[in-house]
C-alpha cells in the first residue's frame, strides 16, 4: 500500500518531482479506481506490561484529553486538531497486524543475580558459588551485551573501607566472568559501599543479605 | 578586517569544543535487537544499529521498509520499532539519588512499542511519548503506538 503521504515524501526533493506528485496524487481521486484506503490515524494502545500489571497512559492534544486504564484499550487521534477517541477495545488479531512487527523486536527483560559474601570477605557462601554455574549458563544463553556488576557490603566499619571492600567484591565476580570468556568491554562495574543496603538497618550491623553483588545481564 | 578571522576562528573552537562535550555525554542505552535497515542518528552521523551501540540522550532511531529495533535503557525501559519507524530519544535522565527522573521520547511516525521502567515506577509524570497529533503520559505500564498523520 503505497499512500499519497509516501509519494509526496520521496517525490518532494524537485518541483518536477512535486507537480508529478501532484498528478499522481490526482489520478489516485479519479472514479473507475480501487477506494481509497480507511482514514488515517494514530493508535495510542495500552496492554499489560510483561509481569501482567496495568497501568494508564493519559493522551491529549489542544483539543481533548483521554486517560485509557483498561488493558487492550486504546484511544485513536487523526490529527492534532481532532480530539483522542474514547478508549475501546481492540481484538487480538487487530493488535497482533498492528503492532505484531514491534513486538517481536522487544528486548527480553534483564536476567538478575544476587552473590552473597562472608562477612568482611570477598569470598562467596558455598550457595552464592553454587549459583555461578546458573549465571555462566544465562550469560552464554542470552548472548549477553551489557553486564552491570555492582559490589555492596553491610554497616559494619567506615563508609571509606566499605567503599573499598565492595569493589573488592565486584571485581572479584568480574573476574570471575572474564576467565569464564565474558568480553571485559561488557562490564559495568560499579562500588556502592554501604549506601543501597538491600536490608535497610542503622549504622555497624551485620547483616548477610547486605554483603552481595548484584548482576544485571542484558 | 582582522576581526572577521578572530570571530570565526572563536566560533570552530566553540563549535568543536561543544561537539567534543556532545561527544563525551555517558551511554544511556544499547541496541538490543536488530534486524535490516536500522540506524541511529547522532548530530550529523548516522551509525548502523549494530548490537551492542551504546545509545546517547538525543539519539534518533530510525527504521527502513525490512527494519525492526529493540533498545533498553539504564533505567530498564524498553523501546522497540516495527518497519518504518523513527523516534528521538529527547530527554533522559536518571539518578533517583538525587531525585532527577525524566524520559521524553518523541515519536515521528511508525510502530513502536514501550515498556516503561524504573523512571515510571518511580516518579508518576516523568515519562511522556511526544507524537506529531497527541502527547502521551505513560504511569508503568506497556503502551504500543502508531503514528499516522494525514
Amino acid at each position: 500500500m503505497l499512500s499519497g503521504k509516501l509519494w509526496y515524501e520521496r517525490c518532494r526533493g524537485s518541483l518536477v518531482g512535486g507537480c508529478l506528485c501532484l498528478m499522481l496524487l490526482a489520478s489516485c481521486a479519479a472514479p473507475g479506481l480501487p477506494p481509497s484506503p480507511a482514514p488515517k490515524q494514530s493508535v495510542f494502545l495500552l496492554i499489560p506490561d510483561p509481569e501482567g500489571k496495568v497501568g494508564n497512559i493519559t493522551v491529549t492534544n489542544r483539543t481533548g484529553t483521554q486517560v485509557v486504564d483498561q488493558p487492550h484499550h486504546a484511544s485513536t487521534v487523526r490529527s492534532s486538531d481532532d480530539a483522542p477517541s474514547p478508549p475501546s477495545a481492540l481484538e487480538e488479531t487487530e493488535i497482533k497486524r498492528i503492532f505484531g512487527e514491534a513486538l517481536a523486536a522487544q528486548p527480553a527483560a534483564p536476567a538478575r543475580f544476587i552473590l552473597y559474601f562472608k562477612d568482611d570477605s570477598e569470598e562467596l557462601t558455598p550457595d552464592s558459588e553454587a549459583l555461578l554455574a546458573e549465571v555462566f549458563r544465562t550469560l552464554r544463553d542470552r548472548g549477553a551485551l551489557d553486564i552491570s556488576v555492582i559490589g555492596h557490603t553491610d554497616t559494619i566499619g567506615t563508609r571509606e573501607y566499605n567503599y573499598q571492600l565492595s569493589l573488592r567484591r565486584a571485581r572479584k565476580v568480574a573476574d570471575l566472568l572474564v576467565l569464564r570468556g565474558v568480553d571485559r568491554n561488557v562490564l559495568d562495574i560499579e562500588s556502592h559501599g554501604e549506601d543501597n543496603l538491600l536490608v535497610k538497618t542503622g549504622d555497624q550491623v551485620r547483616e548477610p543479605r547486605n554483603r552481595r553483588v548484584e548482576i544485571t545481564v542484558w | 578586517m582582522r576581526a572577521l578571522p578572530v570571530v570565526a576562528v572563536t566560533m570552530v573552537l566553540v563549535l568543536v569544543l561543544f561537539g567534543a562535550i556532545a561527544g563525551a555525554s555517558s551511554p544511556i542505552g544499547l541496541v538490543k535487537v536488530t534486524e535490516g535497515m536500522a540506524t541511529v542518528q547522532r548530530g550529523n552521523e548516522t551509525l548502523p544499529a549494530r548490537l551492542g551501540l551504546a545509545l546517547q540522550e538525543g539519539d534518533v532511531l530510525r527504521t527502513g521498509a525490512d527494519g525492526r529495533l529493540g533498545v533498553v535503557l539504564h533505567d530498564d525501559t524498553r523501546l522497540s520499532l516495527g518497519p518504518e519507524s523513527e523516534i528521538q530519544i529527547d530527554h533522559f535522565v536518571f539518578a533517583p539519588a538525587k531525585g532527577r527522573l525524566g524520559l521524553v521520547v518523541k515519536m515521528v511516525r511508525g510502530v513502536m512499542a514501550f515498556v516503561s521502567g524504573n523512571i515510571a515506577k518511580l516518579s508518576h509524570d516523568a515519562v511522556r511519548v511526544e507524537t506529531p497529533v497527541a502527547i502521551v503520559g505513560v504511569r508503568g505500564t506497556q503502551l504500543l503506538v502508531k503514528v499516522e498523520t494525514q
